[in-house]
Formats: C-alpha cells, sequence, structure tokens
C-alpha cells in the first residue's frame, strides 16, 4: 500500500509530499523524502514495551506499573523537571503544561539549547515574520546565515530557496540571490552567490555593520569587521537594498555564539532598517518538527514559550534560571521526565551528571543515551509514523500528521494524561 | 533591631528557595506568618533559618536583618525593599534586591544572577563577584536599573547593566561580554576590562578604565577626554550608530579584535 502525500515528522521544513509504501504494518519505502526523513521511517529497532532498571539489568514491567511509578516520583518531587517535547505532538505537549502545572515542576523544551536565544530577541524587537509560501514565491535575494541547510534541512533550498520555481521568481536558481554567513566552507557556501566568511564570534559586529551601512553611516565602519572586508560589507548591503523581496534564515551559527540573543536582535534589526527600502523577513530554521509547536503551545497556556517554572503555582519565565541545562548543572531538579528528546546526547557534562544521581524516566520509541539514565522507559508511538497530531512548521504553520500504521504503541499525549488522572486521582484538583 | 537569620542544615541544599518575604519591613511585625518556598513545597521562614530577633524598631529604617550560613540558593531577598538594611555574610542567589526602592544591601561574598535586577533606588555593595545580568532588567523588559547605586567589588559576568536606564553601576574588576548592552541612560563605570561594551547604546555613560576588547565597528571616535582622579586619557566614542544612538563610551585602551 502507498499513503500519499504524508508529512514528514524530522524536522522542521514539514515536508508535507511523502509517499510512504507499507507492507504488513511496516514501512518499505519513501519516496520524495530526504535521507534523514526517510531514515526516521525506516528505522525499526523500536522497544517492546516498558522497562525498568534493576541492580542486575532492565526488567520488563506492565505499563500500568510503569505510570504508576512514573505518578509517585512526580508527586514525591519538590522541583521536578520535566523536558523535551520537540519530537512530539501538541496534544502530547499540552498534556505536559497542565501536567507541570499540578505537580509544581519545571517544563522546558529543547527550543532552550536551539531557538531560545531567537525567542528572547523576538520578545525585545519582535518577529518580522512570514510563510514560507511567501519565500518561495516572492524572494529574490535569500540569506542563510550560521546555518547549513544542505546538511540540517535539504529540501529548504528544493521547496523554498534556491531550487524553487516561485510565482515571481520563473527561474529560481538564476533569478535568486542567495548570500551565505558562516566561519568555514560548507556545502550551503558553495552555492551562495556571496559568502560572508567571519571569524568565530563575530556576527554581533558584521551584523551591526551592515545596519550602520544601510542607514547611511558607513563612514564609521573601520576597513574589516570579524575578518569582513568593508568593500563586501557594501556590496552587500546593496544586494539587500536592491531585493524585490528578501528572506532572512538563520540557524544555531547564529543564537548559539557569543551575544547568543543579541545577536538575533541585531539580525532583526537589519530586517527592519532594510524593510525601510524594500521587503525583508526573517524566518529561524527551526530543528526538530515540532520544536516550533512547543512554543506555540506553552505560550497560549503559559504566556511563555519555554522554561516555565511552576514551582510557586503561576507561570514564572526566565530563561537561565529555568532552562533545563541550568536547572541541571545547579543540581536543582530531584527528578526528570523525558519526553520525545535525548538530553544526555546533548547536553554538557555537568548537567548530564546530575541526571545520573536522580530518578529519570523517559517517554520515548528508541532507546537513546537517555536510556543509559533512565530509570524507567515507556516506549510510545512516533508522532506522525504510527500516531496523529498537530505539528508547527518551522513558519509557525500549523499542519496536522496522520499515521500511516499502527503498531499498538500508545501515544505521548495518552500516557501523560493517564500520569495526570493518577495524581488527580481521576478528577480534577 | 536587629535580626539574624542563621540558614540551617536541609535535606537537598540544591533547591532554590524563594524569599521575596525576607525585606526589613516584614520583621516589624515579628517573624510569626512569614514563609519561603522551597521548589514546590512553603515552609515556614523558621523551617529554613535559625531566627534570632534583637531589640525593636520603629519603622523600617530601624531593620538590620543579617543572613548568616549557605545562602547561595536564596533567591529574591530585598525585593521591593524601601528601607532598611540587609547584611548578607556570604553568598547570595539570584535577584538578590529585585526592584529595590531604598535601604541598602551589603553582600560580603558574592552574588548569583540579576543582582538589583530593575532597581530603582538605594545601595548594593556586593564585595565578592556578581554573576550574569547585574543591574540589568527583566527578559523583554525596556528599562534596567532605574536609579541607586550598585557596586561589585570583585568581576561581573555577560551583560552587567543591560537595559540601565538611570542610577550608578560601578565594577571593581572586570566584566564579561556585553555590559551595558542596550543602555540608555544612567552611568556604569568598569575599572578592569570587558570585551564589546554597550552595544545598540542610545545614552547614558560607560566608562572602561581597563581594555575594552571586540570593540565594535558601530561607534564614532569622537577624541579624548582626561579622567579625574589618576589624569588617565580616555578615547570617547559616541554610539551606537547602528540604532541613532547618542550614548558616551570612553575607553582607556580598545581594539577592535576580541
Amino acid at each position: 500500500m502507498i499513503v500519499r502525500d504524508v508529512i514528514c515528522p524530522f524536522c522542521a521544513c514539514l515536508c508535507d509530499d511523502l509517499d510512504v509504501h507499507v507492507e504488513d504494518g511496516r514501512v518499505t519505502g519513501v519516496d520524495n523524502a530526504c535521507d534523514l526523513g526517510s531514515h526516521k521511517f525506516m528505522t525499526d529497532h523500536r522497544m517492546k514495551g516498558p522497562v525498568r532498571r534493576t541492580a542486575s539489568g532492565w526488567e520488563e514491567i506492565p505499563l500500568e506499573e510503569a505510570i504508576r511509578e512514573t505518578a509517585e516520583l512526580l508527586e514525591a518531587a519538590e522541583r521536578p523537571l520535566l523536558y523535551g517535547w520537540s519530537g512530539t505532538c501538541g496534544e502530547a505537549q499540552s498534556a505536559g503544561v497542565h501536567l507541570a502545572e499540578l505537580v509544581g515542576g519545571v517544563i522546558d523544551a529543547t527550543t532552550s539549547v536551539c531557538h531560545g536565544p531567537s525567542i528572547l530577541a523576538i520578545q525585545e524587537v519582535g518577529h518580522p515574520g512570514c510563510t514560507l509560501g511567501q519565500v518561495k514565491n516572492r524572494a529574490d535575494v535569500v540569506v542563510y546565515w550560521g546555518c547549513n541547510p544542505q546538511h540540517a534541512h535539504p529540501r529548504h533550498l528544493s521547496r523554498y530557496t534556491t531550487y524553487a520555481d516561485g510565482f515571481f521568481v520563473r527561474n529560481a536558481f538564476k533569478e535568486r540571490k542567495v548570500i551565505v554567513a558562516d566561519i568555514r566552507g560548507t556545502d550551503s557556501t558553495n552555492l551562495a552567490d556571496e559568502f560572508i566568511r567571519l571569524q568565530p564570534g563575530g556576527d554581533y559586529a558584521v551584523l551591526g555593520a551592515l545596519r550602520a551601512i544601510v542607514r547611511g553611516k558607513g563612514d564609521v565602519v573601520p576597513p574589516e569587521v570579524a575578518g569582513v572586508s568593508r568593500e563586501q560589507l557594501y556590496r552587500i548591503a546593496d544586494l539587500c537594498k536592491t531585493a524585490k523581496y528578501g528572506a532572512f534564515f538563520f540557524g544555531m551559527g547564529l543564537t548559539q555564539t557569543a551575544g547568543k540573543y543579541k545577536n538575533i536582535r541585531n539580525a532583526i534589526e537589519l530586517v527592519d532598517e532594510l524593510s525601510r527600502h524594500t521587503k525583508w523577513t526573517l524566518t529561524p530554521m527551526r530543528g526538530h518538527f515540532n520544536v516550533y509547536g512547543f512554543n506555540e503551545v506553552c505560550t497560549w497556556m503559559t504566556g511563555y514559550p519555554y522554561a516555565v517554572d511552576f514551582a510557586r503555582g503561576m507561570a514564572f519565565y526566565n530563561p537561565g534560571e529555568t532552562t533545563a541545562v541550568d536547572i541541571l548543572a545547579r543540581k536543582e531538579c530531584d527528578m526528570c521526565l523525558v519526553v520525545a528528546s535525548d538530553p544526555a546526547a546533548h547536553f554538557p557534562a555537568e548537567a548530564v551528571e546530575h541526571l545520573a544521581s536522580i530518578p529519570v524516566v523517559q517517554l520515548d520509541p528508541f532507546p537513546n543515551l537517555t536510556t543509559a539514565f533512565a530509570r524507567i522507559q515507556i516506549p510510545v508511538a512516533v508522532s506522525g509514523i504510527d500516531a496523529d497530531g498537530t505539528a508547527y512548521r518551522m513558519d509557525g504553520v500549523p499542519l496536522r500528521l496522520h499515521r500511516v500504521l499502527d503498531r499498538g504503541y500508545p501515544d505521548d499525549a495518552g500516557i501523560l494524561l493517564e500520569i495526570t488522572r493518577r495524581i488527580t486521582g481521576g478528577g480534577s484538583r | 533591631m536587629r535580626v539574624i537569620l542563621t540558614a540551617g542544615p536541609r535535606k537537598n541544599p540544591f533547591i532554590p528557595v524563594e524569599a521575596e518575604t525576607i525585606v526589613p519591613a516584614r520583621f516589624l511585625q515579628g517573624v510569626d506568618g512569614i514563609t519561603v518556598a522551597a521548589g514546590n513545597r512553603i515552609l515556614p521562614l523558621t523551617d529554613v533559618f535559625l531566627v534570632e530577633v534583637e531589640g525593636t524598631a520603629a519603622d523600617p529604617s530601624g531593620v538590620e536583618v543579617v543572613l548568616r550560613g549557605d545562602n547561595s540558593r536564596l533567591k529574591r531577598i530585598g525585593e521591593y525593599m524601601e528601607a532598611g538594611k540587609i547584611r548578607v555574610e556570604g553568598n547570595i542567589g539570584m535577584h538578590c534586591g529585585n526592584f529595590m526602592k531604598g535601604g541598602e544591601i551589603e553582600i560580603l561574598g558574592g552574588a548569583d544572577g540579576w543582582l538589583g535586577r530593575e532597581m530603582r533606588g538605594g545601595r548594593i555593595l556586593c564585595h565578592g563577584n556578581a554573576s550574569h545580568y547585574c543591574g540589568s532588567g527583566y527578559r523583554g523588559e525596556k528599562h534596567g536599573m532605574r536609579g541607586g547605586y550598585l557596586e561589585v567589588r570583585g568581576n561581573a559576568g555577560d551583560f552587567a547593566a543591560e537595559y540601565l536606564a538611570g542610577g550608578e553601576v560601578v565594577i571593581r574588576g572586570d566584566c564579561g561580554d556585553m555590559p551595558g548592552v542596550e543602555m540608555k541612560g544612567g552611568t556604569l563605570t568598569i575599572h578592569g576590562s570587558c570585551t564589546r561594551p554597550c552595544g545598540n547604546m542610545t545614552g547614558g555613560t560607560c566608562t572602561v578604565l581597563g581594555s575594552a576588547r571586540g570593540m565594535l565597528p558601530t561607534f564614532r571616535r569622537t577624541g579624548t577626554v582626561v579622567h579625574e582622579p589618576g589624569g588617565v586619557i580616555l578615547t570617547r566614542f559616541e554610539g551606537d550608530v547602528a540604532n541613532r544612538g547618542k550614548g558616551t563610551l570612553l575607553a582607556r585602551e580598545w581594539q577592535y579584535t576580541l
């Protein structure tokens, strides 16, 4: 059987044109997806059922018991941390926020280690955004700053920019100018009409210099800014000002280098400045397929996009204080529920060290590095493959993911609601 | 009146304690009924501290609160305080002196992040180092510290005096990255060195008496000034021109490279 127009639950491009071949309850082939996406569909080493760590190894336990013990651990904790959320659908994220409020915990998503700084900057100066369809049909100048879409979002260029012909951009490959800023050459910089090769940590200075040049104050700019010549900066400023429509995309090369959210703020203010001359927009290259969704869900539920602390009964938000890495590194939390993420693979050593000393429960279809720290792991259905759900694309467009097969696993939302029901005793508290 | 709070042993000393109730004025009504929050539990103050009260006071300005023991996880003390004194004999946790309007806080050790956040008045003296965002604003807040005097005898972390809008911040040691970023008023004096000062500043004066590395390319050099006392010659900059800024940045030594 071939299931058509499937949405890919890998990255936040959420490509919606996949054909998935299903036979005997297994995916046997995927058409149109990139390597990353098809690998996710084809991976077939899921865990069978819930497991619990014992002194001598792992034991299989019934789902009911795994849920009961997780509920008990959450209730006993004085500062539980509920982390992950970017690899599951909005329905589970919503159940997670309710659960965090119920147990007085801190809920944080992988946002805090990827595009969290982008949101901090957006809270300071706003978000001149657009949908990806606008970019595809209108943009004649595209900037990729501190990201490598050829490897991280392989179909971004073919669906929305360099190789995607649009209504007003009839021959995209010829008509679209691409500017790529990075500290080193990559497969994406190879495609660039202008490659801004800057020194590590030089983003803020280069963006500031571009702002000054666009404002007509280029005389203050020194001959070289973080390894980039003033001549090139003038050339880029001209290219950007004369664009019919410009789109600025950026990745972790901008959000996670020195200055963090101030880099993004400078990029947004450059886009604002350029919009005095022509039309420019800015879009973060979000990673996981529904990491944007967590920010949406958490914002409409709590008023804040991530890193929300419910310890005092109301929502408190302060990245740097209520973010998962900081809470773990300061050894604050005494229990951790990990949902649809793998912090042990991505967090700094001191944060992971603390994970080893507290009870950890993980909801994930696959064994991963965090499994090594987990007391209990409950395998769940994969959103978009064997579970339905809503996900938000990197431009904030919500899309409904449909399952392509049923493998009999419970979904994240169902388990989280069951944990909640255990804690409240069935009623509301 | 002197209130001495000695932190006792806790089962899990890493769980933060939020204590916005520890302000001098609150102790005029006695110790009973004062609570703090440890993680998601509300506890009486006396569960966390050994409390000793000496003498009496007629108003908040006559109250001195002394904190002893390990208070490095104690947050939000002196929040909205208007008068009196708090003396911390050791380190203090985050958000010490949030929105403080008057009175004095003296910290003999170091302070964690957001020391004197959005302070309006009064004095804070920190003898040790202060962590990130000292004298700054809350996330997304357009104004950081608006008034008062904040002095750090040691070093300060990144983003010191972010959004500074008034008052005076003095760092005797070094600052981390981006001190005075977005500042729009007030004065910031850094006796040591720092990187990338005053990005996007629109007003106020920042003086760097050490060296400023990673100097931003969007500041216009407008001569030199002599800094007293000592007769040190400082280069004068105006900016940030990327932001139509009219701030003043004075630096003894500066370089564009980091």
